[in-house]
């Protein structure tokens, strides 16, 4: 229910076409790279997916990153603008069924703009590279372990702009935290637990138990994040 | 009402914002792995570049890739919603001041921030640098006029960048495509420094400009080198039509309302 009511609220801000086109432009990224320099990556050895995702992910991660961050912060600045928060506190519902509506409402747009990126890595794999038989199976475990390790910054992203009545304070931490992840190092486990260094994983190529491990931990900072929401929003009607 | 008192009262009007801490929390987290890290700058003499240049440039670099391009989005939010957010748009159109003016004082206050966060970046360096000298027992701290240099170069090269993103924020109406534009835009930046149109490309100019100073400083690693012509009469003109542009669009969308 709250997610519909959450798109409907949205429909009027671009948020929709927002994500659509940032879905696009990460996905022009190999592409444009394979249509300028396509020599440099196909006389390496491996399959189509883990070459490609190497070449590129560091980017179309970035944009993912800010893509959500952006869209999560204008999905409360639309309650905060106009004080609409106050009827939304006012109505009989959980203050938490509004965050987990858009929540879910970002998971779902993130997935298409994902879904976009997919499309993009298959194209340039077929036009340029030759596929493999298990070709499918890869681009679905990448994109999937992608989306999975992306979970965990959408929902802080989203947590932080709720905090932040005001969206350059929370957009501004979101660029802060952005900018955080792209200097901490990507090949070392404990630094790369920071939800927002996170989608900067690739699995093609990573051990198994990396995976896991990496999985492990998305899954346990959801946890993490759902309870301190949970705690935050108590709290906050404490001091209102 | 002169341009200096629209400034200052524009000022006076993001007083509380908190922007300055943001601005400050980004250079911290800029220097705090350089120093962890110093060693690393011994390790750079086959490049031909002296450790206290590297530490120096590296963050810098770092810094004018991302983040402060970054800061200025951020800044263009700030000054667009501190007016939208109850309609103090409204009021301000209603003065009898020319909008000109009232758009070209809030795009003072934006590069004010640039230069703030510059001279805090510069700061940091500098007490970083310290706290290396006394770890490393070296001298990483530069002379003042080479660093002032290097603040001057990047606060110029930020100018169209900054004119671009407040025309951004000015002219298009819903914040998450103005915002998306711009933070999108900087991303590409680092491929478009090396292709031959990079002068077309204004969010491209501070990074380029500290890159192109790596290579100056950097005996052995030949960098792209910046060309004057036709890079400055380029920018001068991006600036001035980005600036046209938004005093045109100022209060537009308020005015039809």
């Amino acid at each position: 229910m709250s997610v519909f009511l959450e798109f409907k609220k949205a429909k009027r801000t671009g948020l929709l076409a927002a994500y659509i086109a940032g879905g696009m432009l990460a996905a022009a990224v190999p592409v444009v790279n394979m249509a300028v320099r396509s020599e440099m990556y196909l006389t390496r050895q491996g399959n189509p997916v883990s070459i490609l995702f190497h070449a590129n992910w560091q980017m179309m991660a970035m944009l993912n990153i800010l893509l959500v961050t952006s869209g999560t912060c204008l999905l409360y600045h639309i309650e905060y603008a106009d004080n609409a928060i106050q009827k939304v506190k006012s109505l009989p519902i959980w203050e938490s069924s509004v965050f987990f509506g858009k929540a879910l409402l970002t998971i779902m747009m993130s997935a298409a703009a994902l879904a976009i990126e997919a499309g993009a890595i298959a194209f340039c794999s077929c036009y340029w590279m030759e596929i493999g038989k298990d070709f499918w199976m890869e681009l679905c475990k990448s994109f999937g372990y992608a989306f999975g390790l992306l979970l965990p910054c959408m929902i802080l992203s989203l947590l932080i702009a709720q905090i932040c009545r005001n969206m350059w304070v929370s957009l501004g931490i979101g660029v802060v935290c952005t900018f955080t992840a792209t200097m901490l190092p990507t090949d070392r486990f404990m630094p790369s637990l920071f939800p927002f260094a996170m989608p900067f994983q690739i699995f093609a190529d990573a051990d198994r138990s990396q995976i896991i491990a990496f999985i492990t931990a998305a899954a346990a900072e959801l946890a993490i994040l759902v309870l301190a929401e949970l705690l935050l929003l108590r709290i906050r009607r404490w001091f209102e | 009402m002169s341009f200096i008192s629209l400034v200052s009262v524009e000022f006076m009007k993001i007083k509380r914002s908190r922007i300055l801490f943001i601005l400050l929390a980004a250079t911290i987290i800029l220097w705090l792995p350089s120093i962890l890290n110093v060693h690393l700058n011994f390790g750079m003499q086959a490049e031909g570049i002296s450790p206290e240049n590297n530490f120096f440039i590296q963050g810098f670099m770092a810094m004018s890739w991302f983040m402060f391009p970054a800061s200025m989005v951020v800044g263009t939010v700030l000054l667009n919603q501190t007016e939208r957010m109850n309609k103090g748009i409204i009021k301000m159109l209603a003065l009898p001041i020319h909008s000109m003016k009232l758009c070209l004082a809030k795009f003072m206050v934006l590069l004010a921030l640039a230069a703030a966060q510059i001279l805090m970046m510069a700061g940091m360096y500098y007490g970083s640098a310290a706290v290396c000298s006394a770890a490393q027992d070296y001298n990483f701290i530069l002379p003042p006029v080479f660093v002032a240099k290097e603040m001057g170069l990047l606060f110029l090269s930020a100018i169209p960048m900054t004119a671009f993103f407040y025309m951004l924020s000015v002219s298009i109406q819903t914040p998450i495509f103005s915002v998306g534009i711009g933070l999108a835009s900087i991303v590409p930046s680092v491929l478009i420094i090396n292709t031959k149109l990079w002068f077309a490309y204004p969010m491209s100019y501070p990074f380029f400009v500290i890159t192109s100073e790596y290579g100056k400083l950097a005996a052995n690693l030949d960098t792209a080198q910046i060309t004057l012509i036709p890079w400055i009469p380029v920018a001068i003109a991006v600036t001035l039509i980005t600036l046209f542009i938004s005093c045109i669009r100022f209060g537009q969308a308020e005015r039809r309302e």
